[in-house]
């Protein structure tokens, strides 16, 4: 018998069973695809062309994580290209933002001078905040009803940071949280292109446009997680699945047991001292208690008896908002594209980031109005990269994989279904796609097509949400996945999340494997489990 | 009038009077200044047309504060209101949707578009009050600065973190759903019935520039479950003679306590000497001095019309201009021969009674919202009608009516061309609408008065025709209403103090910002 079975194998699933073997206990993970990784994995497009299925940045990936578990011995290779996203307008231009403030204040300069004047204070500012809200990360979301002394502790330690600020960027915080990253980014620029590339990050795997209230939380996140409001364009060496098997590699050196092809079909508590963990196979396993890093949704509605939660709490789970609004598609490219406005000798380097189409704050509006009608954008939002610009190994010499985020793609669609759609949804992306770069049609070899339905299907994410359940101010901190369950804790004892569900949410970061892991070895030391 | 009194109020609104009134019940001297020739602000009544009295801008009451109503004992100054019985919902299909204060025959109502809903209206009934128990309290609290260090303030804190950890586990998940979410995701939660869904929430939607499903438009749907008329819950009315008479009776309460009030005195400045306001100069340059003087205008007439930027904070000036109005909303005043006949529900009735709500659909409303957010108004706008002539004839002449249809979106900046010349246009797709649902009404009108949010602007000083003075969005309330700082009535200049609608708690006929305001001013007095 194991100790701790982890049901999946994405990467907080993983980060999760490093942390708890690290605590001494024998560790089983379950992986119902035949390799780890859940929605971080490298696939073959056609041969020779590798690419990320799904996500394709880290989200950060936690540097604290990275050294505790040793990734780097383990193969991780972060590629950081100078860019971190260039943004296109239909005219041609392109403004480029870098990982270099000075570089990008010139870049903004050739815009208006009164908004590269801004920019420096603006990223200041948010590492500033961030630098305060980073600590909340990594800290179990504290009890409401009686928070412990140490969690007292914590927030007093997070209450004083805050005052460190000074009341200026207090009341930002207080004020940005709730608001329309719209407002927000009008507050510090002017213009355009550049107000929607700054706000795409408040919106992006959402079920929100720019004017959804709430949308400035993203940024907020972000400066968090990245220490800038401006997402960067980390590229791991051979695609995000290197990092999910760096993970697996460094799993199996802590001794735990990585099993692939092992779907869960239930999950049984009769026992009062073990969970027994049956598989569709009927193979079972037992263990003091089990760990999901399925969405909460799946979680409880699929894998546990009904029978064994209060029907009360299953209809909160049932109202988990959790509808996803992306779609991924995968090009392989014979040659790379050439961008209206970028010369073909700057191509290599100013497109070797995130490439940002959605020129205006309300073209992004105007795609997700699409979404809350149940269609998909005419003229969606596109967040574009071509690793194999950084990274050899992912294509043949000359030729280049594209990877491409397109919202908004709702999981729900009012007429038809996502079989029937699935091509003019590919055109409605490859168009948009050609109005900036006009000759792509004649380069692209192979066309992957991932809609919110097979983000569902074949990657079992609940209503094809990316963030396992929308990260807005009603599902976040502690009240991530739900109010007085935000520590990993679920009603029933022997069982745990360590999902994107849980906070601090999506995106490749690990860190919500590293909370559970931390909550779940508490308890093992005081006898709960 | 003389020329030096110990409180000289900005704007005889509600507000402003309600202010002055517990001024003056504390010994104070206060004079009251109305620039229109009628008090009231935008709780005011006029003979818009020959015989028809009309509540020109707000026409119902219902968050008008209890306390208010008993400490001003406004009854016997004339206060007197009517119920306004239920909302009636014309659907396209020729059915409708019609929900009444009687519970039990809600519930049947609602039965017939849906047997789970109806029994979901019962437990969202009790969620709701609970909620609004919650809630209430805070309405007249002192916004506490989470910011600040002072005990006032982490005492009120602390009471709000307390009662939020006392609250029953299903609670807490309600109210933190409440403050955060849209108002559709909201209902998702309990019904199925689009029109339903529909109509709710669009309460959530009245004066802001936000959607159905924008989040933060949730916490309004409690407003319907907090408006209190003798006690009684959940009930909306009118007050006899139109929403002016609450104005008129606040007035006449102010007036027996001592306050001065005069109308058609415009302000053009408020007189400040080294930070402090120390009195008003009306525009007809005559002088009044005041030890404090409190404005109930909005803070962009208040601060850079009445005193200049160039007098106030850099910070100060940065968050004024951040303030959010942008008004979404008109107005359109009909008079009519006769009562509209409505194809989902033919004949006069009791239906007419109450509120008539053009929303049909969520649908509906989130095309209207999305036509605003580009810059036009809603061509099938969301509609909110009342008849306050079938409750209180004395509005209307023998066998005729009055009409009040609030009209959302109509955002105040227009992408292409301006309000004078669309308030026409305007007006026709107000009634268009109308006529679909009730085909009638085009030969029933003998006259229109078309409010656009210009019109609200200039004629009642409503900064971009914005009803509450400000947006109540979450990063424009509480403590962050107008700016984060001053949402304790005060304000950078010593002596100057808010007593609008763009303070805590807000617009709507509450009373609630002039009382709160008062008491501050009172303590603050003390300590000088």
């Amino acid at each position: 018998m194991h100790d701790i079975v982890i049901i999946g194998g994405g990467h907080n699933g993983l980060v999760a069973a490093c942390y708890l073997a690290k605590a001494g206990l024998k560790v089983l993970v379950l992986e119902r695809q035949p390799s780890v990784g859940g929605g971080a994995v490298t696939e073959e497009l056609e041969a020779g062309f590798r690419i990320s299925t799904l996500d394709h940045t880290p989200g950060p990936f936690s540097k604290n994580i990275i050294s505790d578990l040793e990734l780097s011995r383990f193969g991780l290779e972060l590629i950081t290209p100078e860019v971190r996203v260039v943004g296109l307008a239909l005219n041609g231009e392109s403004l480029a933002i870098y990982n270099d403030v000075e570089r990008t204040v010139q870049e903004i300069n050739k815009f208006s001078t009164r908004d590269a004047n801004k920019y420096g204070e603006f990223v200041e500012c948010f590492t500033r905040i961030g630098a305060v809200i980073a600590p909340l990360l990594s800290l179990t979301p504290p009890s409401i009803d009686q928070p412990s002394a140490s969690e007292v502790w914590q927030l007093g330690k997070f209450g004083l940071a805050f005052r460190g600020l000074g009341k200026k960027d207090e009341y930002r915080i207080l004020r940005w949280g709730p608001m329309a990253v719209a407002d927000l980014v009008a507050e510090w620029f002017e213009t355009e292109l550049l107000r929607a590339m700054v706000a795409a990050r408040g919106i992006s795997g959402s079920f929100a446009g720019p004017w959804s209230a709430g949308t400035s939380l993203g940024l907020l996140w972000q400066a968090a997680l990245g220490g800038s409001p401006i997402a960067p364009a980390d590229h791991v060496k051979g695609g995000l699945g290197s990092l999910t098997r760096a993970l697996a590699k460094a799993a199996e050196s802590l001794g735990v047991e990585v099993r692939t092809s092992s779907e869960v079909s239930r999950i049984d508590f009769n026992a009062t001292d073990r969970v027994r963990v049956i598989l569709k196979n009927d193979e079972t396993f037992e263990a003091r208690a089990a760990v999901s890093n399925a969405d909460p949704k799946a979680t409880f509605l699929r894998l546990v008896d009904p029978v064994d939660l209060d029907p009360n709490f299953l209809s909160k789970v049932r109202n988990l908002r959790a509808v996803g609004t992306i779609a991924k598609i995968n090009l392989a490219l014979s040659d790379l594209p050439r961008f209206k406005g970028i010369p073909k000798e700057d191509g290599p380097t100013r497109l070797a980031g995130r490439i940002h189409i959605g020129p205006e704050i309300d073209y992004l509006e105007r795609a997700f109005d699409a979404a809350k009608y149940g269609e998909f954008s005419q003229h969606p939002f596109l967040d574009i990269t071509i690793p194999s610009l950084s990274d050899t190994t992912l294509a043949p010499p000359g030729k280049h994989v594209m990877s491409i985020v397109a919202q908004f793609a709702p999981y729900m669609l009012k007429a038809g279904d996502w079989a029937t759609c699935e091509r003019d949804l590919a055109d409605s992306v490859v168009d948009t796609l050609s109005e900036y770069a006009p000759g792509i049609r004649d380069v692209i070899s192979s066309v992957q097509v991932i809609t919110p339905l097979d983000l569902e299907s074949n990657y079992g994410l609940t209503g094809g949400h990316i963030h396992h359940g929308e990260q807005a101010l009603d599902q976040f901190f502690t009240f991530r996945p739900l109010i007085g369950f935000a520590q990993y804790r679920t009603p029933i004892s022997r069982l745990y999340l360590c999902g994107a569900g849980t906070h601090p949410g999506g995106g490749i970061t690990g860190l919500c494997g590293a909370n559970a892991a931390r909550e779940i070895a508490r308890d093992v030391k005081m006898g709960k489990i | 009038m003389n020329n030096k009194y110990d409180a000289v109020v900005i704007g005889g609104g509600h507000n402003g009077l309600v202010n002055a009134a517990y001024l003056a019940r504390a010994g104070k001297k206060v004079l009251v200044l109305e620039r229109r020739h009628v008090l009231g602000g935008a709780a005011v009544t006029e003979e818009v047309f020959p015989g028809f009295q009309f509540s020109v801008c707000s026409y119902v009451v219902s968050l008008l504060r209890p306390e208010i109503i008993r400490e001003l004992d406004l009854p016997r100054h004339g206060l007197e209101i009517l119920p306004l019985d239920g909302t009636f919902t014309p659907m396209p299909n020729g059915d409708h949707l019609w929900r009444v204060n009687d519970h039990a025959r809600t519930r049947r109502e609602i039965a017939r578009h849906s047997r789970l809903d109806a029994e979901a209206y019962d437990e969202y009934g009790k969620a709701m009050i609970e909620m609004a128990h919650f809630v209430k309290p805070i309405m007249s609290m002192m916004p506490p600065d989470p910011t600040s260090l002072k005990p006032a303030d982490w005492k009120n804190l602390a009471f709000m973190g307390r009662r939020f950890q006392k609250l029953p586990a299903d609670d807490k998940y309600n109210t933190i759903q409440l403050m955060t979410m849209s108002a559709v995701d909201f209902l998702d939660q309990w019904f199925e019935t689009d029109v339903l869904k529909a109509t709710m929430s669009a309460s959530g939607i009245i004066g802001t520039f936000l959607g159905v499903r924008s989040p933060g438009t949730a916490y309004v749907l409690l407003h319907h479950y907090m408006g209190e008329i003798d006690g009684a819950f959940r009930s909306w009315g009118f007050a006899r003679g139109g929403t002016g008479a609450i104005s008129n009776a606040i007035g006449s309460a102010a007036r027996e306590a001592g306050v001065e009030i005069v109308t058609e005195a415009p302000i053009a400045k408020i007189k400040v000497r080294n930070g402090r306001a120390i009195g008003v100069v009306l525009e007809n340059g005559d002088e009044i001095q005041a030890d404090v003087v409190s404005s109930s205008v909005d803070p962009r007439l208040t601060f850079t019309r009445m005193i200049g930027n160039e007098n106030l904070p850099d910070d100060f000036c940065l968050d004024l201009d951040r303030y959010k109005y942008r008004g979404s909303s008109g107005k359109v005043n009909l008079a009519l021969a006769g009562l509209p006949d409505f194809k989902a529900m033919p004949g006069p009735g009791a239906h007419l009674r109450g509120a008539i709500s053009i929303s049909p659909g969520v649908e509906y409303m989130e095309h209207a919202y999305d036509e605003a957010k580009y810059g036009r108004f809603s061509r099938r706008p969301y509609i909110d009608m009342v008849i306050p002539s079938l409750t209180d004839p004395s509005v209307a002449p023998p066998g005729k009516h009055v009409m009040s249809c609030f009209v959302q979106y109509a955002p105040y900046n227009l992408k292409e061309g301006n309000w004078d010349d669309k308030r026409d246009e305007f007006g026709d797709t107000v009634i268009d609408t109308i006529a679909e649902h009730a085909p009638n009404i085009r030969d029933l009108i003998i006259d229109r008065q078309v409010l656009t949010p210009l019109d609200l602007e200039r004629d009642f000083g409503l900064s971009e025709g914005n009803i509450f003075q400000g947006e109540l969005t979450l990063e424009q309330l509480f403590f962050l209403r107008p700016v984060p700082g001053w949402a304790q009535y005060r304000t950078p200049i010593k002596n100057l103090y808010m007593c609008g609608s763009a303070t805590h708690p807000g617009g709507g006929i509450m009373g609630a910002p002039g009382r709160n305001a008062a008491l501050k001013m009172l303590k603050d007095w003390k300590g000088r």
